[in-house]
């Protein structure tokens, strides 16, 4: 039809909410994720496993009650709670991630439980302590001892899943250029990866606080700085993809890169700043620890920025 | 095999909103919001001074062969039928609006729990909606069953509206859409829409 009474328009039925689920989604598995291979393979690490566990049981949680509490047929979830919900829809995202998050959350529980079972403050809990004394969770525990890199890779896998699954669903709607195409779920796994490093290292700088942790810390910093620059370097391909693209892309160009809060609020404070915090810490080292916390929170910020706009900013071209 | 789908005629759609007020009674839609009615006539007016025309557009479900309302759908609730006619199963959406996101012609609706209540006040007893879902329109599915066409095909004023068979060489539907003189709309997308418009000429010149 003609192209001269197109419509353009954005959406308002996904809105803050759902970029509140993409974002502890994504935040809460990969630090799932992060945690259990640092434990696996460079450091056992008690409190850092928990923390991990306890993010991506706690963030999932919040996410998926967030998308539960907007369905407009909440008895009908049923039917995607069914394991084999992928199977009977694989080309559906949504069936995938409903799984990734309910066997991270199971694989990563049961990962943590021999090492929940040794801390005092779990057991001291009321209701936590007697279950954890249980004959039947004592003998799990063992089983998960045994079995533990396999028990560790199967939450890692589906940790994994979860932050790139986030992406994989805006990918999926066809009509809107910012979303479909495949630089989505890269940037919205590096942002998951990275906001994860943020969350442990102010974890690991305000809670845990060992010194015997200097070389993790050292690690994940190194880390998120490269992820922070793999991030600079999407966005200026969007930049450029959404601003020579179609009217879709060039409408979601001119309502991102107008706005002070997608400028200043998540490119500056959410990833400049914080990218030059880290790398002066790489390079040169800080006495303290504040300015690796501010990057912390800023990298923290800045991921539910990106989201959060990412679904204002979707254009659909109308042709009426 | 049939495979059914619409021509609307934008030349003589006169925007009497007649067909709106048709899918609306036959399919139970909730009409006291403007935003979640089946089908929809646009009414634009393009051009400045004496050059300026009225144009008319209505639009509705694509009925997509290649429909991403229903791959993106996590249950299964929206599903095709062999004729073409793109459905949704109330009983299994759970209303995620994946489906209303991933459409490209703005044709998935949501009916909430608070329609439904109102819908029974409106409609009576003869109200057939039991649980909220992910609405949209069904071609008149259990009207062509029966070999009757669809409620705003049937109540055009102006023939603007037309139903057929693709898979019918003879049929003028299909004929009209093998010339070329009706045309999908943004077929760069991939959905393969089966609804067809044929161009304001008066507007083109």
């Amino acid at each position: 039809m003609d192209v001269n009474t197109m419509t353009y328009a954005t959406q308002d039925l996904w809105t803050w909410w759902l970029a509140l689920y993409l974002y502890t989604g994504g935040l809460g598995a990969a630090t799932l994720a992060v945690t259990f291979l640092t434990d696996m393979y460079l450091k056992p690490h008690r409190n850092l496993v928990l923390w991990g566990a306890g993010a991506g049981v706690v963030l999932l949680s919040l996410g998926s009650m967030m998308l539960f509490g907007h369905l407009l047929h909440h008895l009908a979830a049923i039917h995607i709670l069914n394991p084999l919900a992928f199977i009977l829809k694989p080309d559906a995202w949504i069936a995938w991630g409903t799984q990734f998050i309910i066997w991270m959350m199971v694989w990563g529980v049961l990962y943590a439980l021999p090492y929940a079972r040794e801390t005092p403050f779990l057991k001291g809990l009321p209701l936590v302590g007697k279950v954890l004394d249980w004959g039947l969770v004592a003998k799990i525990s063992a089983a998960v001892q045994r079995f533990r890199k396999v028990v560790g890779w199967l939450a890692v896998v589906n940790g994994v899943g979860v932050a790139v699954y986030t992406g994989l669903l805006l990918q999926s709607f066809p009509a809107v250029a910012l979303w479909a195409n495949p630089g989505v779920p890269l940037l919205f796994t590096v942002s998951a990866f990275s906001t994860a490093l943020a969350f442990l290292l102010l974890i690991m700088y305000t809670v845990i606080k060992d010194a015997a942790d200097e070389k993790i810390r050292v690690l994940y910093e190194r880390v998120d700085l490269v992820l922070i620059s793999a991030e600079l370097v999407i966005l200026f391909s969007f930049f450029f993809y959404l601003k020579r693209g179609s009217e879709s892309a060039m409408r979601s160009w001119e309502l991102l890169f107008t706005d002070f809060g997608w400028l200043i609020g998540f490119i500056g404070f959410g990833l400049i700043v914080p990218f030059f915090l880290e790398l002066k810490g790489v390079v040169k080292g800080w006495t303290s620890h504040v300015p690796i916390i501010t990057a912390s929170v800023l990298v923290l910020m800045g991921g539910y920025l990106l989201r959060h706009y990412f679904m204002y900013a979707g254009v659909y071209a109308y042709p009426w | 095999m049939t495979h059914y789908a619409m021509v609307i005629d934008l030349n003589t759609c006169v925007g009497c909103n007649a067909c709106m007020a048709a899918c609306a009674l036959e399919n139970q839609s909730p009409v006291w919001d403007e935003h979640k009615w089946r089908t929809y006539v646009h009414d634009k007016e393009i051009g400045v001074g004496d050059s300026v025309h009225r144009r008319f557009f209505p639009r509705l479900c694509n009925h997509c062969d290649n429909p991403p309302c229903m791959s993106v759908c996590p249950t299964g609730a929206t599903y095709k039928k062999a004729n073409g006619i793109v459905m949704v199963n109330p009983d299994w959406c759970m209303g995620c609006g994946a489906c209303a996101l991933a459409c490209p012609y703005h044709a998935r609706i949501p009916i909430t729990y608070g329609d439904v209540a109102q819908g029974r006040e409106f409609y009576g007893s003869d109200y057939r909606r039991s649980s909220p879902s992910m609405d949209k329109c069904s071609f008149c599915d259990h009207r062509v069953e029966k070999g009757l066409k669809p409620a705003c095909v049937e109540t055009c004023v102006g023939s603007s509206r037309q139903f057929g068979d693709l898979d019918d060489p003879g049929d003028p539907v299909a004929r009209m859409v093998a010339s070329g003189v009706a045309r999908p709309l943004m077929p760069h997308i991939g959905t393969r829409p089966n609804v067809f418009y044929i161009d304001d000429l008066k507007w083109r010149g």
